[in-house]
């Protein structure tokens, strides 16, 4: 009888109790989940809310949040991107490539947005035109990169970045980071253009189904190439502020933020099958990548112990999304 | 051999199979004919065990049986042979006969030489000349599917059903399987054949049972009918009031769409159609015969490699669906899920998917706007929901097939191409839908409606063109259109 179901070509109306279920807890289970992971963070380590410490878990969200948000838009058109990282340490050793002048920090800003413009036109014509897997277009994209990187610098970066982007990286305001301010405007910004805008629809028609979409007469090569641009312009701009934070260049500034960002945007909802997910959803699971890693040291986990927690959350924070099965 | 007494099958919201019969012999070639939709596809899995009938009798080999997987089908000696084939093309014919039970030596290794001999040994036996060593990929498309027949040979197999073997191949290639599928008759397998091809049915079955509306008409033996007669069994049947009711025509409405001799490479053969304003003109045939590909190349979404579609005189050929969507051309596809909905969605979102730019002010989506319209067309439409942000995922067919109908019929000024506008909807959103057609052939749009249901053909178009393995093979003008007419065009075999 299942079987006979499964086969059925007509949808049967679902009960909207059962329908509605699944859709609450895809659509806010990862604020539950995040409120949850700070309660009980909180009750075993109170320090863990201190002024101080919050301040510096939000000072690390920063630079995270703001790839997430352009990672977001690549899965949402059913690719990812795995170049981000490469393209944080590029716009970081571009950074210090010249004299270390705030004055040089509108060229400098520039530059990065451009090489991660490029990077992502790169990435986006790959994927549409040749029809290249976007793991294996950003893969290369990466170390390319990495190559340029490496042939600029002589393998050691040398050279001061600019006073300002230190401070935007690393300095508070009462409290509240710079950078974090800079996350906020940029959410809000890409949160309009996805959730309001003319060219966020076409993203979710793209990436929900590429064939619906050019039959409704939607350049589905266009949105895809520009959501690779979007992600690696956002790269960029992560690369400046966290090199910023971290004070020091090096070549890999901004290692494991591919991973990291595909994790967090999964976890908060985007879904890989693209089409679904929300920039709002994909920040709260990168935070609670920041808030779970602060947390296993806060708790006083063993070190060894941490990095095991830390894959177990997501493994369950990533299953709270699957897609109930057919009925 | 094989006998379905009374068999009852519903899915929700149809009844797929209402007292079935079915009585095959072995050692005999047994046809099996009906219309899209007539159940076939539901009693070929019902006798392979996919699904479980709701009542009735199945009894195989004498004894009543009632199959819980297509497993325990396949065990007993029944074996289905689908239009795709699951073929390893880099591997050889011998490898491919064994996959799955492989011919292994003592030490668990595959054991080439005896898979070898052992599927010469099988071939032989069912009189199938073909070399064991060859690879799959080398072989014509009949050969491969006599692979994909030997596959099931390797098991003791009683009963083989065909599913339109012929679909995929041609000419001499049909001689060769025939000849075969005698030889596998005349080593006692019995075979259930599935096709739209009345003359291979007379040229290679035994007997013949007639299917319509998922109901049992009736069992013949071949010499006992002729063509027509199969032909009456299969339609005869009175139309229903499902459709608007016919208007009187004073006089030609003027030519919007000219086609003029269009190549869709391997799928369209020089097609030349013209579609007139506030006309419904119906495109006949059996699936396959390149009826959604005809509708696809006017739409821009299959290029042409020869050929014209003119516009009011202006030539459209091969632009993309963007620009024919600007033109006032419109097409609903027959793949609602696949090509139609953006599912996870709501109706408002799906209702203007084809003039987003149209809702947007400053690049942003006037959302009030795109509401007011969704609420417009669910009233127009009369789409149940709970307004223009209910996820289309959860509604019915019909009430997604409506809100695609509705998104084109916005932009539709023009053209209007429904490719199957009624499949898998239930028969209260059908005459909805058949209403909403006819009120915008009215408003002077020129429609073109693709059906394989002869009935919605007869009972909708002003005018009927047939097309036939890619070619446009005739056209019906309203006097002349029935459904025996239809059919004999649809299926009628090309001398060549």
């Amino acid at each position: 009888m299942t079987m006979a179901k499964a086969n059925q070509a007509a949808p049967v109306p679902r009960a909207s109790l059962t329908a509605r279920a699944p859709d609450f807890v895809r659509s806010y289970g990862i604020f539950i989940f995040l409120i949850a992971a700070i309660v009980v963070t909180f009750a075993i380590s109170p320090a863990f809310l201190s002024g101080a410490n919050v301040s510096n878990m939000l000072m690390q969200l920063a630079p995270l949040g703001i790839v997430v948000i352009g990672q977001t838009f690549v899965v949402l058109v059913r690719g990812l991107d795995l170049s981000v990282a490469s393209v944080m340490a590029t716009a970081a050793v571009i950074a210090t490539s010249f004299g270390g002048q705030n004055s040089d920090a509108a060229l400098i800003f520039l530059a990065c947005i451009g090489m991660g413009a490029a990077t992502g036109l790169a990435n986006g014509l790959l994927v549409t035109k040749r029809n290249v897997s976007p793991f294996l277009a950003t893969l290369a994209m990466m170390i390319v990169l990495q190559g340029l990187r490496f042939a600029a610098t002589q393998g050691a970066p040398s050279g001061n970045i600019p006073s300002l982007f230190r401070q935007l990286g690393s300095a508070t305001l009462s409290g509240m980071p710079y950078n974090l301010l800079v996350m906020i405007v940029v959410a809000i910004l890409f949160g309009i253009l996805l959730h309001r805008s003319a060219f966020g629809r076409r993203v979710y028609i793209t990436g929900g189904n590429p064939v619906t979409a050019r039959l409704v007469g939607i350049a589905a090569d266009r949105v895809t190439i520009l959501c690779y641009v979007i992600c690696g312009s956002l790269a960029a701009l992560a690369g400046l502020i966290l090199s910023g934070f971290v004070g020091v260049v090096d070549n890999f500034v901004g290692r494991g933020f591919e991973l990291d960002s595909i994790v967090a945007a999964v976890m908060g909802g985007v879904a890989l099958s693209g089409g679904r997910g929300s920039i709002a959803g994909a920040l709260a699971g990168a935070t609670i990548l920041v808030v779970l890693s602060n947390a296993v040291v806060m708790v006083g986990m063993p070190v060894q112990l941490q990095i095991i927690v830390k894959g177990l959350v997501i493994i369950i924070a990533a299953s709270l999304y699957v897609r109930p099965a057919r009925a | 051999m094989l006998s379905l007494k009374g068999i009852h099958k519903s899915f929700p919201g149809v009844n797929a199979l209402t007292d079935m019969n079915l009585d095959v012999r072995s050692g005999e070639i047994h046809a099996l004919v009906g219309e899209n939709g007539a159940g076939k596809s539901t009693l070929t899995r019902i006798i392979a065990g996919v699904h479980q009938p709701d009542s009735g009798e199945l009894s195989f080999d004498g004894r009543a049986v009632r199959w819980s997987s297509p497993g325990e089908a396949k065990k007993a000696g029944i074996h289905v042979i689908y239009q795709e084939f699951v073929l390893f093309p880099h591997l050889s014919v011998a490898e491919n006969i064994y996959i799955g039970h492989e011919r292994r030596n003592r030490l668990g290794f595959v054991d080439h030489r005896r898979t070898r001999r052992d599927a010469a040994e099988l071939l032989a036996r069912f009189g199938l000349d073909m070399d064991p060593a060859a690879l799959v990929q080398d072989l014509s498309v009949a050969d491969q599917q006599m692979v994909e027949i030997a596959k099931a040979l390797v098991h003791d197999v009683k009963l083989l059903i065909l599913d339109e073997p012929t679909a995929v191949i041609s000419g001499p290639e049909v001689d060769v399987l025939f000849r075969r599928l005698r030889s596998l008759r005349d080593a006692g397998v019995a075979i259930v054949y599935i096709s739209h091809r009345l003359e291979e049915i007379f040229a290679l079955c035994d007997r013949v049972t007639v299917l319509k509306d998922g109901k049992y008409v009736a069992t013949r033996e071949i010499g006992a009918v002729n063509r027509d007669d199969l032909i009456s069994l299969m339609v005869g049947r009175s139309l229903s009031d499902l459709f608007p009711p016919r208007r009187k025509r004073s006089d030609e409405g003027e030519v919007v769409l000219d086609v003029r001799g269009i190549n869709v490479p391997g799928r369209v053969h020089d097609a030349s159609i013209t579609l007139r304003a506030g006309e419904i003109t119906g495109l006949a045939g059996m699936v396959g015969a390149g009826r959604s590909e005809l509708a696809f190349a006017i739409f821009g979404a299959l290029k042409t490699s020869a050929g014209q579609v003119l516009l009011r005189g202006r030539d459209i050929s091969n632009v993309t669906p963007a620009r024919a969507i600007r033109e006032g051309i419109g097409l609903v596809t027959e793949d609602r899920k696949g090509q139609g909905l953006a599912m996870q969605l709501d109706i408002a979102a799906n209702v203007t998917a084809s003039t987003i730019s149209e809702v947007s002010r400053f690049g942003l989506i006037d959302r009030r706007r795109e509401e007011e319209i969704a609420r417009g067309e669910i009233a127009n439409f009369r789409i149940a929901c709970r307004g223009p942000a209910t996820s289309v995922s959860l509604m019915s067919g019909g009430n997604q097939q409506k809100v695609i109908v509705a998104r084109w019929a916005r932009t539709s000024t023009e053209v209007l191409i429904l490719d199957e506008p009624t499949r898998g909807v239930d028969v209260g959103a059908k005459a909805e839908i058949y209403r909403i057609i006819q009120e915008l052939a009215d408003r002077g749009i020129a429609v073109l409606m693709i059906s394989s249901e002869l009935p919605e053909i007869v009972g909708m178009s002003d005018r009927v063109v047939v097309m036939r393995e890619g070619h446009i093979v005739g056209e019906l003008s309203s006097a002349e259109i029935s459904e025996e007419a239809v059919i004999g065009l649809a299926t009628h075999q090309s001398a060549a």
